[in-house]
Protein backbone atom coordinates (compact mmCIF):
# COMPACT_ATOMS: atom_id res chain seq x y z
CA UNK A 1 0.00 0.00 0.00
CA UNK A 2 1.43 3.28 -0.81
CA UNK A 3 0.65 5.25 2.02
CA UNK A 4 -0.07 8.81 2.11
CA UNK A 5 1.99 10.34 5.66
CA UNK A 6 -1.40 11.59 6.56
CA UNK A 7 -1.84 11.11 10.61
CA UNK A 8 -5.45 9.45 10.12
CA UNK A 9 -4.94 5.66 8.96
CA UNK A 10 -8.78 5.26 8.93
CA UNK A 11 -11.53 7.94 8.45
CA UNK A 12 -14.64 7.21 8.31
CA UNK A 13 -17.56 9.89 7.49
CA UNK A 14 -21.31 10.06 7.58
CA UNK A 15 -21.42 6.43 7.22
CA UNK A 16 -25.20 4.79 7.02
CA UNK A 17 -26.04 0.69 7.23
CA UNK A 18 -29.20 -0.34 6.80
CA UNK A 19 -30.82 -3.49 6.97
CA UNK A 20 -33.81 -3.40 4.90
CA UNK A 21 -35.76 0.03 6.02
CA UNK A 22 -34.43 -0.26 9.63
CA UNK A 23 -30.80 1.69 10.33
CA UNK A 24 -28.37 0.31 12.09
CA UNK A 25 -25.66 2.67 11.62
CA UNK A 26 -26.94 6.26 11.20
CA UNK A 27 -24.32 8.85 10.20
CA UNK A 28 -20.84 7.84 11.95
CA UNK A 29 -18.18 10.06 11.62
CA UNK A 30 -14.23 9.27 12.85
CA UNK A 31 -10.96 9.05 12.06
CA UNK A 32 -8.38 6.68 13.81
CA UNK A 33 -4.61 7.53 14.17
CA UNK A 34 -2.02 5.49 12.48
CA UNK A 35 -0.34 3.24 15.65
CA UNK A 36 -3.06 3.62 18.41
CA UNK A 37 -5.35 1.62 19.55
CA UNK A 38 -9.12 2.75 19.22
CA UNK A 39 -11.96 1.33 20.90
CA UNK A 40 -15.49 0.93 19.73
CA UNK A 41 -17.77 0.11 22.64
CA UNK A 42 -21.60 0.14 23.00
CA UNK A 43 -24.11 -1.92 24.63
CA UNK A 44 -25.54 -5.41 22.84
CA UNK A 45 -27.32 -4.00 19.17
CA UNK A 46 -26.03 -1.13 18.92
CA UNK A 47 -24.70 -1.60 16.14
CA UNK A 48 -20.69 -2.05 16.91
CA UNK A 49 -20.24 -5.20 15.18
CA UNK A 50 -22.40 -4.06 12.37
CA UNK A 51 -19.82 -1.15 12.02
CA UNK A 52 -17.10 -3.28 12.34
CA UNK A 53 -18.08 -6.04 9.65
CA UNK A 54 -18.87 -2.80 7.46
CA UNK A 55 -14.96 -1.53 7.72
CA UNK A 56 -13.75 -4.60 6.81
CA UNK A 57 -15.73 -4.48 3.96
CA UNK A 58 -18.05 -7.59 4.73
CA UNK A 59 -21.62 -5.34 4.90
CA UNK A 60 -21.96 -2.37 2.11
CA UNK A 61 -22.88 0.61 3.75
CA UNK A 62 -26.17 2.80 1.98
CA UNK A 63 -24.15 5.75 1.86
CA UNK A 64 -21.01 7.49 3.41
CA UNK A 65 -16.88 7.14 2.85
CA UNK A 66 -14.61 4.38 4.50
CA UNK A 67 -11.19 5.44 3.48
CA UNK A 68 -8.00 3.38 4.42
CA UNK A 69 -4.56 4.68 3.73
CA UNK A 70 -6.44 7.45 2.33
CA UNK A 71 -8.13 5.50 -0.39
CA UNK A 72 -11.98 5.08 -0.55
CA UNK A 73 -13.00 1.43 0.19
CA UNK A 74 -16.56 1.57 -1.00
CA UNK A 75 -14.97 2.75 -4.47
CA UNK A 76 -12.41 0.16 -4.93
CA UNK A 77 -12.43 -2.22 -7.79
CA UNK A 78 -12.17 -6.26 -6.69
CA UNK A 79 -8.37 -5.91 -7.57
CA UNK A 80 -8.04 -2.92 -4.98
CA UNK A 81 -9.86 -4.24 -2.74
CA UNK A 82 -7.98 -7.88 -2.49
CA UNK A 83 -4.75 -5.47 -1.99
CA UNK A 84 -6.50 -4.09 0.74
CA UNK A 85 -7.17 -6.71 2.27
CA UNK A 86 -3.43 -7.95 2.34
CA UNK A 87 -2.54 -5.14 4.67
CA UNK A 88 -5.61 -5.67 7.04
CA UNK A 89 -6.19 -8.69 9.81
CA UNK A 90 -9.50 -9.32 11.66
CA UNK A 91 -9.93 -11.40 14.49
CA UNK A 92 -13.41 -12.69 14.80
CA UNK A 93 -15.66 -13.03 18.05
CA UNK A 94 -15.67 -16.90 17.64
CA UNK A 95 -11.76 -16.87 15.95
CA UNK A 96 -13.27 -18.42 12.95
CA UNK A 97 -10.64 -20.52 12.80
CA UNK A 98 -10.89 -23.38 9.71
CA UNK A 99 -12.02 -26.34 11.66
CA UNK A 100 -10.88 -28.96 9.14
CA UNK A 101 -7.22 -27.48 9.27
CA UNK A 102 -4.68 -27.53 11.85
CA UNK A 103 -3.30 -24.60 13.69
CA UNK A 104 -0.37 -24.09 12.04
CA UNK A 105 -2.04 -24.46 8.13
CA UNK A 106 -4.58 -21.90 9.39
CA UNK A 107 -1.68 -19.51 10.11
CA UNK A 108 0.14 -20.41 7.03
CA UNK A 109 -3.04 -20.65 4.32
CA UNK A 110 -3.12 -16.30 3.96
CA UNK A 111 0.66 -16.80 3.24
CA UNK A 112 0.26 -19.41 0.85
CA UNK A 113 -2.41 -17.54 -1.19
CA UNK A 114 -1.23 -14.53 -1.64
CA UNK A 115 2.40 -15.12 -1.92
CA UNK A 116 4.92 -17.30 -4.01
CA UNK A 117 7.06 -17.92 -0.82
CA UNK A 118 8.45 -21.50 -0.69
CA UNK A 119 6.83 -24.12 1.85
CA UNK A 120 9.85 -23.96 4.09
CA UNK A 121 9.88 -20.48 4.64
CA UNK A 122 6.29 -20.76 5.04
CA UNK A 123 6.60 -23.11 8.29
CA UNK A 124 9.11 -20.73 9.62
CA UNK A 125 6.82 -17.66 9.18
CA UNK A 126 4.14 -19.73 10.61
CA UNK A 127 6.07 -20.39 13.94
CA UNK A 128 7.36 -17.11 13.97
CA UNK A 129 3.41 -15.77 14.13
CA UNK A 130 3.03 -18.79 16.68
CA UNK A 131 5.67 -17.85 18.92
CA UNK A 132 4.30 -14.48 19.04
CA UNK A 133 1.18 -15.50 20.37
CA UNK A 134 2.49 -17.63 22.56
CA UNK A 135 0.96 -20.71 21.27
CA UNK A 136 4.73 -22.30 20.03
CA UNK A 137 3.90 -26.27 20.39
CA UNK A 138 0.18 -25.94 18.95
CA UNK A 139 0.88 -26.21 15.37
CA UNK A 140 -0.25 -29.38 14.87
CA UNK A 141 -3.33 -29.53 16.88
CA UNK A 142 -6.90 -28.57 15.50
CA UNK A 143 -9.21 -25.73 16.42
CA UNK A 144 -11.15 -28.24 18.17
CA UNK A 145 -8.08 -29.20 20.89
CA UNK A 146 -7.41 -25.66 21.95
CA UNK A 147 -9.34 -23.68 24.61
CA UNK A 148 -11.03 -20.33 24.17
CA UNK A 149 -8.74 -18.28 24.96
CA UNK A 150 -6.06 -20.36 22.58
CA UNK A 151 -8.02 -20.31 19.88
CA UNK A 152 -8.23 -16.46 19.97
CA UNK A 153 -4.47 -16.16 19.69
CA UNK A 154 -4.27 -18.83 17.12
CA UNK A 155 -6.95 -16.34 15.44
CA UNK A 156 -4.68 -13.19 15.99
CA UNK A 157 -1.35 -15.10 14.69
CA UNK A 158 -3.79 -16.10 11.82
CA UNK A 159 -4.68 -12.06 11.02
CA UNK A 160 -1.05 -11.07 11.65
CA UNK A 161 0.31 -13.75 8.74
CA UNK A 162 0.83 -11.31 6.50
CA UNK A 163 1.90 -8.47 9.01
CA UNK A 164 -0.69 -6.15 8.41
CA UNK A 165 -0.97 -2.39 9.15
CA UNK A 166 -4.41 -2.46 10.73
CA UNK A 167 -5.86 -4.96 12.98
CA UNK A 168 -9.77 -5.43 13.86
CA UNK A 169 -10.42 -7.47 16.70
CA UNK A 170 -14.05 -8.19 17.22
CA UNK A 171 -15.03 -8.73 21.56
CA UNK A 172 -11.43 -10.30 21.78
CA UNK A 173 -12.56 -11.03 25.52
CA UNK A 174 -15.85 -12.17 25.29
CA UNK A 175 -16.41 -15.54 26.83
CA UNK A 176 -13.21 -15.66 28.40
CA UNK A 177 -12.08 -16.07 31.81
CA UNK A 178 -10.30 -12.85 33.77
CA UNK A 179 -6.74 -14.26 33.67
CA UNK A 180 -7.23 -15.20 30.23
CA UNK A 181 -8.64 -12.02 29.48
CA UNK A 182 -6.21 -10.16 30.63
CA UNK A 183 -3.51 -11.97 29.15
CA UNK A 184 -5.37 -11.03 25.77
CA UNK A 185 -5.47 -7.51 26.55
CA UNK A 186 -1.80 -7.88 27.06
CA UNK A 187 -0.88 -9.13 23.74
CA UNK A 188 -2.71 -6.89 21.86
CA UNK A 189 -0.76 -3.95 23.72
CA UNK A 190 2.36 -5.81 22.80
CA UNK A 191 1.39 -6.26 18.82
CA UNK A 192 0.50 -2.58 19.06
CA UNK A 193 3.83 -1.40 20.96
CA UNK A 194 6.11 -4.21 18.90
CA UNK A 195 4.86 -3.98 15.08
CA UNK A 196 3.49 -0.13 15.88
CA UNK A 197 -0.07 -1.74 14.34
CA UNK A 198 -2.86 0.44 14.38
CA UNK A 199 -5.67 -1.68 16.49
CA UNK A 200 -9.49 -1.15 16.29
CA UNK A 201 -11.20 -2.94 19.34
CA UNK A 202 -15.05 -3.62 19.44
CA UNK A 203 -16.09 -4.65 22.77
CA UNK A 204 -18.45 -3.76 25.63
CA UNK A 205 -16.02 -5.00 27.93
CA UNK A 206 -14.81 -2.02 30.39
CA UNK A 207 -11.71 -3.61 32.06
CA UNK A 208 -10.28 -4.12 29.34
CA UNK A 209 -11.15 -0.84 27.73
CA UNK A 210 -9.01 0.75 31.05
CA UNK A 211 -6.03 -1.46 29.93
CA UNK A 212 -6.01 -1.26 26.34
CA UNK A 213 -7.53 1.91 24.69
CA UNK A 214 -5.56 4.97 23.50
CA UNK A 215 -8.71 6.35 22.40
CA UNK A 216 -12.78 5.63 22.85
CA UNK A 217 -15.77 5.71 20.69
CA UNK A 218 -19.04 5.40 22.51
CA UNK A 219 -21.52 3.95 20.15
CA UNK A 220 -25.71 3.85 20.89
CA UNK A 221 -28.35 3.49 18.68
CA UNK A 222 -26.45 3.72 15.64
CA UNK A 223 -24.83 6.93 16.89
CA UNK A 224 -21.69 7.97 18.55
CA UNK A 225 -22.38 9.16 21.70
CA UNK A 226 -18.57 10.43 22.68
CA UNK A 227 -15.53 10.20 21.53
CA UNK A 228 -12.06 10.69 22.92
CA UNK A 229 -9.62 9.36 25.53
CA UNK A 230 -10.97 7.63 28.11
CA UNK A 231 -10.38 10.41 30.72
CA UNK A 232 -12.14 13.04 28.40
CA UNK A 233 -15.00 9.93 28.89
CA UNK A 234 -14.92 10.52 33.16
CA UNK A 235 -15.12 13.90 32.27
CA UNK A 236 -18.26 14.16 30.27
CA UNK A 237 -22.03 14.41 31.42
CA UNK A 238 -23.87 12.54 28.66
CA UNK A 239 -26.80 10.20 30.74
CA UNK A 240 -26.02 6.98 28.78
CA UNK A 241 -22.32 7.34 28.74
CA UNK A 242 -22.31 7.76 32.61
CA UNK A 243 -25.10 5.12 32.54
CA UNK A 244 -22.80 3.07 30.42
CA UNK A 245 -19.32 3.03 32.51
CA UNK A 246 -21.08 3.19 36.09
CA UNK A 247 -22.74 -0.17 34.71
CA UNK A 248 -25.84 1.17 36.15
CA UNK A 249 -29.09 -1.07 34.90
CA UNK A 250 -32.05 0.55 32.83
CA UNK A 251 -34.78 1.29 35.48
CA UNK A 252 -38.09 -1.33 34.87
CA UNK A 253 -40.07 0.47 32.18
CA UNK A 254 -37.10 1.38 30.36
CA UNK A 255 -36.27 -2.24 30.54
CA UNK A 256 -38.69 -3.91 28.96
CA UNK A 257 -39.18 -0.78 25.72
CA UNK A 258 -35.20 -1.66 25.56
CA UNK A 259 -36.07 -5.49 25.18
CA UNK A 260 -38.10 -4.63 22.11
CA UNK A 261 -35.66 -2.26 20.68
CA UNK A 262 -33.03 -4.94 20.85
CA UNK B 1 -59.89 -16.26 0.93
CA UNK B 2 -59.49 -16.30 -2.67
CA UNK B 3 -56.95 -13.39 -2.13
CA UNK B 4 -54.88 -15.06 0.56
CA UNK B 5 -54.82 -18.23 -1.40
CA UNK B 6 -53.58 -16.17 -4.67
CA UNK B 7 -51.34 -14.00 -2.28
CA UNK B 8 -50.10 -17.33 -1.29
CA UNK B 9 -48.87 -18.40 -4.79
CA UNK B 10 -47.68 -15.00 -5.61
CA UNK B 11 -45.14 -14.85 -2.60
CA UNK B 12 -44.31 -18.40 -3.52
CA UNK B 13 -43.69 -17.39 -6.81
CA UNK B 14 -41.74 -14.58 -6.25
CA UNK B 15 -39.78 -16.62 -3.76
CA UNK B 16 -39.25 -19.08 -6.71
CA UNK B 17 -37.81 -16.45 -8.33
CA UNK B 18 -35.63 -15.06 -6.48
CA UNK B 19 -34.22 -18.51 -5.24
CA UNK B 20 -33.62 -19.22 -9.19
CA UNK B 21 -31.65 -15.83 -9.76
CA UNK B 22 -29.32 -16.67 -6.98
CA UNK B 23 -28.80 -19.72 -8.20
CA UNK B 24 -27.80 -18.15 -11.59
CA UNK B 25 -25.44 -15.56 -9.72
CA UNK B 26 -24.00 -18.63 -8.15
CA UNK B 27 -23.66 -20.35 -11.32
CA UNK B 28 -22.05 -17.38 -13.10
CA UNK B 29 -19.47 -16.95 -10.22
CA UNK B 30 -18.41 -20.67 -10.17
CA UNK B 31 -17.91 -20.35 -14.06
CA UNK B 32 -16.43 -17.51 -13.90
CA UNK B 33 -13.80 -18.98 -11.29
CA UNK B 34 -13.67 -22.17 -12.85
CA UNK B 35 -13.17 -20.94 -16.42
CA UNK B 36 -11.95 -16.98 -16.68
CA UNK B 37 -10.32 -15.80 -13.59
CA UNK B 38 -7.76 -18.99 -13.95
CA UNK B 39 -6.71 -17.45 -17.10
CA UNK B 40 -5.96 -14.62 -15.42
CA UNK B 41 -3.24 -16.51 -13.34
CA UNK B 42 -5.46 -16.98 -10.62
CA UNK B 43 -5.04 -20.63 -9.94
CA UNK B 44 -7.33 -23.57 -9.71
CA UNK B 45 -7.16 -25.49 -6.65
CA UNK B 46 -6.64 -28.89 -8.57
CA UNK B 47 -5.66 -30.47 -5.34
CA UNK B 48 -9.00 -29.84 -3.25
CA UNK B 49 -10.79 -31.28 -6.11
CA UNK B 50 -8.87 -34.26 -6.28
CA UNK B 51 -9.96 -34.91 -2.75
CA UNK B 52 -13.09 -34.34 -3.66
CA UNK B 53 -13.55 -36.75 -6.27
CA UNK B 54 -12.01 -39.53 -3.59
CA UNK B 55 -14.57 -38.77 -1.32
CA UNK B 56 -17.81 -37.92 -4.02
CA UNK B 57 -16.46 -41.15 -6.16
CA UNK B 58 -14.30 -43.29 -4.80
CA UNK B 59 -16.06 -43.34 -1.52
CA UNK B 60 -19.31 -44.02 -2.72
CA UNK B 61 -18.61 -46.97 -5.00
CA UNK B 62 -19.24 -49.76 -1.63
CA UNK B 63 -22.89 -48.32 -1.69
CA UNK B 64 -23.42 -47.65 -5.02
CA UNK B 65 -22.27 -51.16 -5.97
CA UNK B 66 -24.23 -52.67 -3.94
CA UNK B 67 -27.53 -51.05 -4.90
CA UNK B 68 -26.98 -51.29 -8.40
CA UNK B 69 -26.37 -54.69 -7.68
CA UNK B 70 -29.22 -55.48 -6.06
CA UNK B 71 -31.50 -53.70 -8.41
CA UNK B 72 -29.79 -55.41 -11.09
CA UNK B 73 -30.92 -58.70 -9.82
CA UNK B 74 -34.66 -57.01 -8.81
CA UNK B 75 -34.90 -56.09 -12.73
CA UNK B 76 -33.73 -59.49 -13.78
CA UNK B 77 -36.04 -61.24 -11.76
CA UNK B 78 -38.97 -59.11 -12.65
CA UNK B 79 -38.32 -59.24 -16.02
CA UNK B 80 -37.95 -63.04 -16.48
CA UNK B 81 -41.02 -64.06 -14.81
CA UNK B 82 -43.07 -61.65 -17.07
CA UNK B 83 -41.39 -62.51 -20.29
CA UNK B 84 -41.20 -66.08 -19.56
CA UNK B 85 -45.06 -66.10 -20.07
CA UNK B 86 -44.62 -65.69 -24.09
CA UNK B 87 -41.51 -67.30 -23.73
CA UNK B 88 -38.86 -64.59 -24.65
CA UNK B 89 -36.72 -64.56 -21.50
CA UNK B 90 -33.86 -63.82 -23.84
CA UNK B 91 -34.93 -60.32 -24.51
CA UNK B 92 -34.54 -59.35 -20.64
CA UNK B 93 -30.85 -58.54 -21.28
CA UNK B 94 -31.98 -56.09 -23.69
CA UNK B 95 -34.85 -54.29 -21.17
CA UNK B 96 -32.06 -54.62 -18.76
CA UNK B 97 -29.34 -52.79 -20.88
CA UNK B 98 -31.37 -50.07 -21.81
CA UNK B 99 -33.22 -49.59 -18.51
CA UNK B 100 -29.73 -49.36 -16.60
CA UNK B 101 -28.22 -47.07 -19.16
CA UNK B 102 -31.05 -44.98 -19.95
CA UNK B 103 -32.49 -43.86 -16.64
CA UNK B 104 -31.68 -46.28 -13.65
CA UNK B 105 -27.99 -45.96 -13.16
CA UNK B 106 -27.94 -42.42 -13.60
CA UNK B 107 -30.83 -41.61 -11.02
CA UNK B 108 -29.57 -44.09 -8.26
CA UNK B 109 -26.05 -42.64 -8.78
CA UNK B 110 -27.25 -39.41 -8.15
CA UNK B 111 -29.54 -40.00 -6.02
CA UNK B 112 -27.14 -41.58 -3.38
CA UNK B 113 -24.34 -39.61 -4.20
CA UNK B 114 -27.15 -36.27 -3.18
CA UNK B 115 -27.59 -38.22 -0.22
CA UNK B 116 -23.81 -38.85 0.77
CA UNK B 117 -22.40 -35.80 -0.53
CA UNK B 118 -24.73 -33.49 -1.45
CA UNK B 119 -25.90 -33.10 2.15
CA UNK B 120 -22.24 -32.96 3.51
CA UNK B 121 -21.93 -30.05 1.01
CA UNK B 122 -24.92 -28.37 2.43
CA UNK B 123 -23.71 -28.93 6.16
CA UNK B 124 -20.21 -28.18 5.48
CA UNK B 125 -20.98 -24.96 4.02
CA UNK B 126 -23.81 -24.24 6.24
CA UNK B 127 -21.64 -24.62 9.69
CA UNK B 128 -18.95 -22.93 8.08
CA UNK B 129 -21.30 -19.92 7.80
CA UNK B 130 -22.39 -19.74 11.72
CA UNK B 131 -18.80 -19.49 13.06
CA UNK B 132 -17.81 -16.64 10.46
CA UNK B 133 -15.30 -18.97 8.21
CA UNK B 134 -16.54 -17.42 5.31
CA UNK B 135 -16.67 -14.09 6.43
CA UNK B 136 -12.72 -15.02 7.57
CA UNK B 137 -11.96 -16.13 3.81
CA UNK B 138 -13.59 -12.79 2.49
CA UNK B 139 -11.61 -10.92 4.72
CA UNK B 140 -8.37 -12.45 4.33
CA UNK B 141 -9.15 -11.80 0.23
CA UNK B 142 -9.84 -15.13 -0.45
CA UNK B 143 -12.82 -15.60 -2.64
CA UNK B 144 -15.21 -18.23 -1.23
CA UNK B 145 -16.41 -19.56 -4.73
CA UNK B 146 -13.02 -20.16 -5.70
CA UNK B 147 -11.57 -21.60 -2.45
CA UNK B 148 -15.06 -23.64 -1.84
CA UNK B 149 -17.03 -24.43 -4.42
CA UNK B 150 -15.23 -24.72 -7.52
CA UNK B 151 -13.19 -27.50 -6.38
CA UNK B 152 -16.29 -29.27 -5.34
CA UNK B 153 -17.81 -28.30 -8.35
CA UNK B 154 -14.99 -30.28 -10.40
CA UNK B 155 -15.39 -32.62 -8.12
CA UNK B 156 -19.01 -33.45 -8.29
CA UNK B 157 -19.11 -33.13 -12.43
CA UNK B 158 -15.93 -35.75 -12.87
CA UNK B 159 -16.82 -38.07 -9.98
CA UNK B 160 -20.59 -38.81 -11.13
CA UNK B 161 -20.50 -39.66 -14.47
CA UNK B 162 -17.32 -41.76 -13.19
CA UNK B 163 -19.58 -43.25 -10.40
CA UNK B 164 -22.59 -44.06 -13.14
CA UNK B 165 -20.49 -46.00 -15.21
CA UNK B 166 -19.97 -48.19 -12.55
CA UNK B 167 -23.32 -48.72 -11.62
CA UNK B 168 -24.50 -49.65 -15.37
CA UNK B 169 -21.83 -51.85 -15.74
CA UNK B 170 -23.12 -53.82 -12.26
CA UNK B 171 -26.69 -53.62 -12.59
CA UNK B 172 -26.73 -55.47 -16.10
CA UNK B 173 -23.91 -57.95 -13.84
CA UNK B 174 -27.16 -58.42 -11.98
CA UNK B 175 -28.87 -59.61 -14.90
CA UNK B 176 -26.30 -61.44 -15.45
CA UNK B 177 -26.50 -63.59 -12.62
CA UNK B 178 -30.33 -63.90 -12.96
CA UNK B 179 -30.08 -65.43 -16.21
CA UNK B 180 -26.81 -67.22 -16.70
CA UNK B 181 -26.91 -68.37 -12.59
CA UNK B 182 -30.85 -68.95 -12.02
CA UNK B 183 -32.14 -69.33 -15.00
CA UNK B 184 -29.49 -71.58 -16.68
CA UNK B 185 -29.10 -69.55 -20.08
CA UNK B 186 -25.63 -70.02 -22.17
CA UNK B 187 -23.55 -67.18 -20.87
CA UNK B 188 -22.65 -66.20 -24.62
CA UNK B 189 -26.10 -66.12 -25.78
CA UNK B 190 -26.86 -63.71 -23.35
CA UNK B 191 -23.57 -61.39 -23.60
CA UNK B 192 -24.09 -61.17 -27.32
CA UNK B 193 -27.95 -60.40 -26.93
CA UNK B 194 -26.62 -57.77 -24.29
CA UNK B 195 -24.12 -56.39 -26.71
CA UNK B 196 -26.51 -56.28 -29.07
CA UNK B 197 -29.08 -53.74 -27.42
CA UNK B 198 -26.72 -51.71 -26.37
CA UNK B 199 -26.08 -48.16 -28.60
CA UNK B 200 -23.94 -45.79 -28.26
CA UNK B 201 -27.12 -43.33 -27.77
CA UNK B 202 -28.13 -44.91 -25.16
CA UNK B 203 -24.26 -44.61 -22.99
CA UNK B 204 -24.39 -41.34 -24.17
CA UNK B 205 -27.40 -40.01 -22.73
CA UNK B 206 -27.15 -41.26 -19.34
CA UNK B 207 -23.48 -39.93 -19.48
CA UNK B 208 -25.04 -36.46 -20.43
CA UNK B 209 -27.21 -36.91 -17.64
CA UNK B 210 -25.21 -37.83 -14.74
CA UNK B 211 -22.89 -34.74 -15.33
CA UNK B 212 -26.12 -32.54 -15.18
CA UNK B 213 -26.99 -34.35 -11.97
CA UNK B 214 -23.60 -33.39 -10.54
CA UNK B 215 -23.76 -30.21 -11.88
CA UNK B 216 -27.58 -30.20 -9.82
CA UNK B 217 -26.06 -31.37 -6.64
CA UNK B 218 -23.46 -29.20 -6.27
CA UNK B 219 -25.20 -26.25 -6.73
CA UNK B 220 -28.74 -26.82 -4.68
CA UNK B 221 -26.39 -28.22 -1.66
CA UNK B 222 -24.19 -25.29 -1.91
CA UNK B 223 -26.93 -22.75 -2.54
CA UNK B 224 -28.79 -24.16 0.40
CA UNK B 225 -25.33 -24.14 2.10
CA UNK B 226 -25.51 -20.53 1.97
CA UNK B 227 -28.95 -19.97 2.99
CA UNK B 228 -27.92 -21.26 6.50
CA UNK B 229 -28.84 -18.38 9.31
CA UNK B 230 -26.80 -18.16 11.95
CA UNK B 231 -27.86 -21.24 14.04
CA UNK B 232 -27.54 -25.05 14.64
CA UNK B 233 -31.01 -25.34 13.73
CA UNK B 234 -30.87 -23.81 10.17
CA UNK B 235 -27.88 -25.74 9.65
CA UNK B 236 -30.08 -29.27 9.67
CA UNK B 237 -33.05 -27.95 8.12
CA UNK B 238 -30.97 -26.92 5.46
CA UNK B 239 -29.37 -30.34 4.82
CA UNK B 240 -32.63 -32.04 4.84
CA UNK B 241 -34.11 -29.49 2.52
CA UNK B 242 -30.39 -29.58 0.07
CA UNK B 243 -31.34 -33.30 -0.09
CA UNK B 244 -34.78 -33.20 -1.07
CA UNK B 245 -34.32 -29.83 -3.35
CA UNK B 246 -31.82 -31.81 -5.17
CA UNK B 247 -33.88 -35.09 -5.72
CA UNK B 248 -36.38 -33.08 -7.08
CA UNK B 249 -34.41 -31.27 -9.64
CA UNK B 250 -32.61 -34.20 -10.60
CA UNK B 251 -36.12 -35.85 -11.68
CA UNK B 252 -36.36 -32.19 -13.20
CA UNK B 253 -33.17 -32.34 -15.17
CA UNK B 254 -33.93 -36.11 -16.04
CA UNK B 255 -37.25 -34.93 -17.28
CA UNK B 256 -36.23 -32.19 -19.43
CA UNK B 257 -32.90 -34.44 -21.00
CA UNK B 258 -35.43 -37.63 -21.81
CA UNK B 259 -37.88 -35.38 -23.79
CA UNK B 260 -35.03 -33.56 -25.51
CA UNK B 261 -33.12 -37.13 -26.48
CA UNK B 262 -36.27 -39.05 -27.10
CA UNK B 263 -38.84 -36.78 -28.21
CA UNK B 264 -37.66 -34.42 -29.94
CA UNK B 265 -36.19 -34.96 -33.68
Amino acid sequence: MNNTDSEYIIEVEDLVVQYGTRSVLDGISFKVKRGEIFVILGGSGCGKSTLLRTLVGLLQPQSGKICMFGKDVTKMSDKEQIELRKSIGMCFQNSALFNSMTVGENVALPLKEHTHLADSTIEIMTQIKLDLVGLSGCANLYPSQLSGGMRKRAGIARAMALDPEIIFYDEPSSGLDPIVAAGLDQLIRKMQNTFNLTSVVVTHDLESVQIIADRVCLLNEGKIVAIGELKDMEANNDPYLRQFFTRTPNIEENQHTSVILD
Amino acid sequence: MIVQLLGYIGSKFLNGLHSSLVVCVLIMDTLNWLFYQPLKGRGLRWRNAVEYIVEYGFHSIPIVGLISLLIGLIMGMQFAYTLQQWGVTIFMADIISIAALRELAPLMSAILITGRSGSAITAEIGTMKVSEEIDALMVMGLNPVKFLIVPKFLGMIIAVPCVTILSMLIMIAGGFIVAVGILGMDFWTYFNQTAGAIISKDLFSGMIKSVFFGLTICWVGVYRGFQVESSAESVGKMTTSSVVTSIFTIIIVDLIWTTLFYFTD
